[in-house]
């Protein structure tokens, strides 16, 4: 599975992996990651340790989650980002959007 | 009726098949043999000769003249090879064949017609 | 009963047999044609167009695998299987039969069932066959709608696009004929008071949604930029339509820059795309002008950050605007062109005026195959003269306005903050036809006019600090700061016009609340020594029939006249 997810035990926690490529081929199972949850969870975690490349439809995707977990106020994470990948997410400022470590 | 001759569980799946076209084709064969045996007679090179057999073969066969169609298989092979001998025997026998397979077509023919 | 019954050609030169199979094949319920040898078979094929043909090898006239051949032929596309009768050897009937376009074959004595299920599977080779063709006609259809619909929708764009100035003097630039179709958007305007304004784009994803949010925010950039509106509202403005019009995770990383020759600075705002690069005129480290702000269309007005960077561009300086597909630009070994390749042919760079071609061959001799999304644009700064825009286009019937009235504004504290009041004053201006013919010149003063009562006047700012690019990044810093903290303070913009001979007259004036300055010792300086500050009185002078400045230089009053039209 290229994309998979976790709740934690309380369920305000969800952390969806993503490996391999990040890109449009994964709009599908993105979006099934966080919206068939029953309760919108309190925070999200975006893992990317695996994820080897990102591309504007990425961008896109996270933008959508972002949205669907409360807007501006929300609080997503991108975690475990690679050089590459932080740089992509530098050029277009998503550090202003969401805490990228 | 000898077996031999003719296979007569072909002739009852023909009967079978062709229902009231049964006489029209026992007609229809028996005539057209009668053009293959002079396309044998009157054949001028191998090719000519083994194609009019190749032919005869076929159609008997599908008549279940069986005895027949060996023959002309036979006659089919030795056209093949060089050189040409033996050939006129194996006409001759041919010949012979068509005539008993002649007079059993007849008879079935006779034999469906009064039924 | 089969599924659906066909028409078979049945070719055979004995009679018997011929009989015998097309009774055969019509108690399986289908319906027969027959033929005693290969030339009547072949008419009888293109006459009637069977779904499958029985040919008898060895036939008169024609033999069966001539006959083969030629239906074959006649069949085109579409699969007619053909099924030999034979008695000939196994080996030898089978390679003949297939070289032939056979599909199979069946042997004497004919076996009806084993003819049945040759016939049922043949049927199945036959209709999987046709249902290619028909899908593969489908998709082809469609993609001749597609690229319709592309080619109609580049047509509607380049109409809107096409007032655009790109064919200035001081522009250079490569974009592909479908960068519209990659996202790519690439547009110059010229502000009616000479300013040049440039937008190099990417919107996500391909195709037509990419081309379709290039429209709304072409005809923002174009609207605006014609009105005279600068471009911190121009970005708020397509910011804002982009949020409402796109899906969530659509969005346009864009580069914007306003030139300005009179004044020689460039304001610059950059939200996602790579860095542009400002260039020295000899030799030098160029100056990479970062993306500080996200992509058009992700935050909503309230919190769209609409500050830009000026910074001063000499004559002969030129901008490096390019496109993500330049630094991504890829060899055969999927290496990236990247950043240090593109500073590198920079730095290598001996004459300017080829730089743009040393950019380009380095990316060819790079790469192993063509890419069609590298946008790449130089722009050149230029003496104002040196370029002529293209006359404004107005929209109006061409009935006279009144020719005599006056009034006035007072623009206070927090309007100052977020507010220019110029292109409405401008719209209201363009009413006299008379003026029309001096547009520019009246957008350039009113423009001088208005941001020395705002930034020397209102908010006392030191244009002595304007010298180099530290010196501006600290005077715009200054200048953010001090705004957002006014809470008092006034510019007054009074307008009047009146008839005069056969002509008539305009006479306007700006008014500040600020401490004022010496106008005539300014304008006394030797021209060079004037800096930028002098150098706009000189302008407003220059531009106007009469001007002068009293109260301590805070009220400015500025004259234009004009004949009346033939």
């Amino acid at each position: 599975m290229a994309v998979e997810t976790v709740v934690s035990q309380d369920g305000k926690k969800l952390t969806i992996k993503v490996k391999g490529r990040f890109d449009f081929g994964k709009h599908q199972e993105f979006r099934e990651a966080y919206e068939r949850k029953a309760s919108r969870p309190d925070y999200v975690v975006v893992d990317l340790k695996e994820a080897t490349y990102l591309d504007s439809s990425a961008l896109g995707m996270l933008l959508m989650l972002r949205d669907h977990v409360g807007g501006d106020d929300s609080e997503v994470r991108v975690v475990n980002t690679s050089s590459d990948v932080r740089k992509i997410l530098a050029i277009s400022n998503f550090d202003k959007l969401f805490d990228i470590s | 009726m000898s077996d031999i001759h003719i296979d007569h569980k072909v002739l009852s799946d023909l009967q079978e098949v062709m229902e009231d076209g049964y006489l029209n084709l026992l007609d229809t064969f028996l005539d057209d043999s009668k053009k293959r045996l002079s396309q044998l007679h009157e054949a001028k090179s191998a090719a000519e000769l083994g194609h009019a057999v190749h032919s005869f073969k076929g159609s008997s066969s599908n008549m279940g003249a069986v005895a027949l169609a060996e023959l002309c298989r036979q006659l089919e092979e030795r056209v093949k090879q060089q050189p040409l001998y033996g050939i006129e025997d194996l006409i001759n026998q041919i010949d012979c064949e068509y005539k008993v397979v002649r007079q059993l077509y007849g008879e079935e023919r006779r034999r469906v017609s009064i039924d | 009963m089969p599924e659906s019954p066909l028409t078979v050609l049945i070719a055979e030169d004995g009679a018997a047999d011929r009989l015998l199979l097309a009774r055969i094949v019509s108690r399986q319920g289908h319906a027969v044609l027959t033929a005693e040898n290969g030339e009547q078979a072949v008419a009888l094929f293109a006459e009637r167009r069977p779904h499958l043909v029985l040919l008898d090898a060895l036939m008169p006239v024609m033999d069966g695998f001539e006959a083969a051949r030629r239906i074959k032929t006649l069949a085109g596309e579409a699969l007619v299987p053909i099924i030999f009768l034979t008695s000939l050897s196994e080996e030898e009937a089978l390679v003949r039969c297939l070289e032939a376009g056979g599909d199979d074959f069946l042997a004497k004595p004919y076996n009806a069932v084993i003819l049945a299920a040759k016939i049922k599977a043949m049927d199945r080779l036959r209709r999987l066959q046709a249902t290619v063709l028909e899908q593969r006609d489908q998709i082809a259809r469609h993609h001749h709608h597609l690229l319709n619909e592309q080619r109609v929708a580049k047509a509607v764009f380049d109409k809107v696009a096409h007032a655009g100035c790109l064919s200035a003097a001081n522009i250079r630039y490569l974009q592909s004929p479908y960068a519209l179709f990659n996202g790519d958007l690439l547009l110059a305007a010229f502000a009616p008071s000479g300013d040049m304004h440039v937008l190099l784009g990417d919107f996500t994803g391909h195709g037509l949604p990419a081309a379709v949010g290039a429209m709304p925010m072409a005809e923002v950039f174009y609207g605006m930029t014609a009105k005279g509106y600068g471009l911190a509202q121009i970005l708020r403005e397509m910011n804002a339509k982009l949020k409402r019009i796109l899906p969530v995770d659509m969005f346009c990383c864009a580069v914007l820059l306003s030139l300005s020759f009179q004044r020689q600075v460039v304001e610059v705002w950059n939200g996602g795309m790579p860095d542009g690069y400002l260039l020295p005129v000899e030799g030098g480290e160029p100056l990479a002008l970062v993306s500080r702000h996200l992509p058009l269309g992700v935050l909503a007005p309230e919190r769209f950050d609409d500050s830009t960077q000026v910074l001063p561009m000499a004559l002969g300086q030129r901008l490096l605007l390019l496109s993500d597909g330049v630094v991504d630009t890829s060899d055969e070994h999927d290496q990236l062109f990247g950043v240090d390749r593109l500073l590198r042919v920079l730095a290598d760079n001996r004459q300017p005026p080829l730089l743009f071609e040393e950019v380009l061959g380095a990316l060819e001799a790079f790469r192993g195959r063509s890419r069609d999304d590298v946008s790449l644009l130089e722009i050149r700064m230029v003496d104002a003269d040196e370029l002529t825009p293209a006359p404004v286009m107005y929209s109006d019937s061409g009935q006279c306005a009144p020719p005599d009235w006056s009034l006035q504004f007072e623009f206070r504290a927090e309007t100052l903050k977020r507010f220019n009041p110029l292109p409405y004053l401008l719209q209201l201006l363009q009413e006299i036809h008379g003026l029309r013919g001096q547009s520019g010149a009246l957008h350039s003063v009113l423009n001088e006019l208005y941001s020395n009562a705002l930034e020397h006047g209102v908010l006392g700012l030191d244009s002595g600090l304007k010298q180099d690019v530290q010196g501006f990044a600290e005077y715009y810093r200054q200048r953010n700061e001090r705004l957002q903290a006014l809470s008092e303070g006034y510019i007054r913009i009074g307008l009047k016009i009146e008839p005069q001979g056969s002509g008539g007259r305009l006479t306007i004036e700006v008014q500040d609340s600020g401490k004022g300055f010496n106008a005539s010792k300014v304008l006394a300086r030797p021209l060079a020594e004037q800096g930028l500050c002098g150098r706009g009185l000189n302008l407003i002078r220059r531009l106007s029939r009469h001007a002068e400045w009293a109260d301590d230089g805070r009220r400015a009053c500025v004259e234009f006249a004009w004949q009346a039209l033939a």
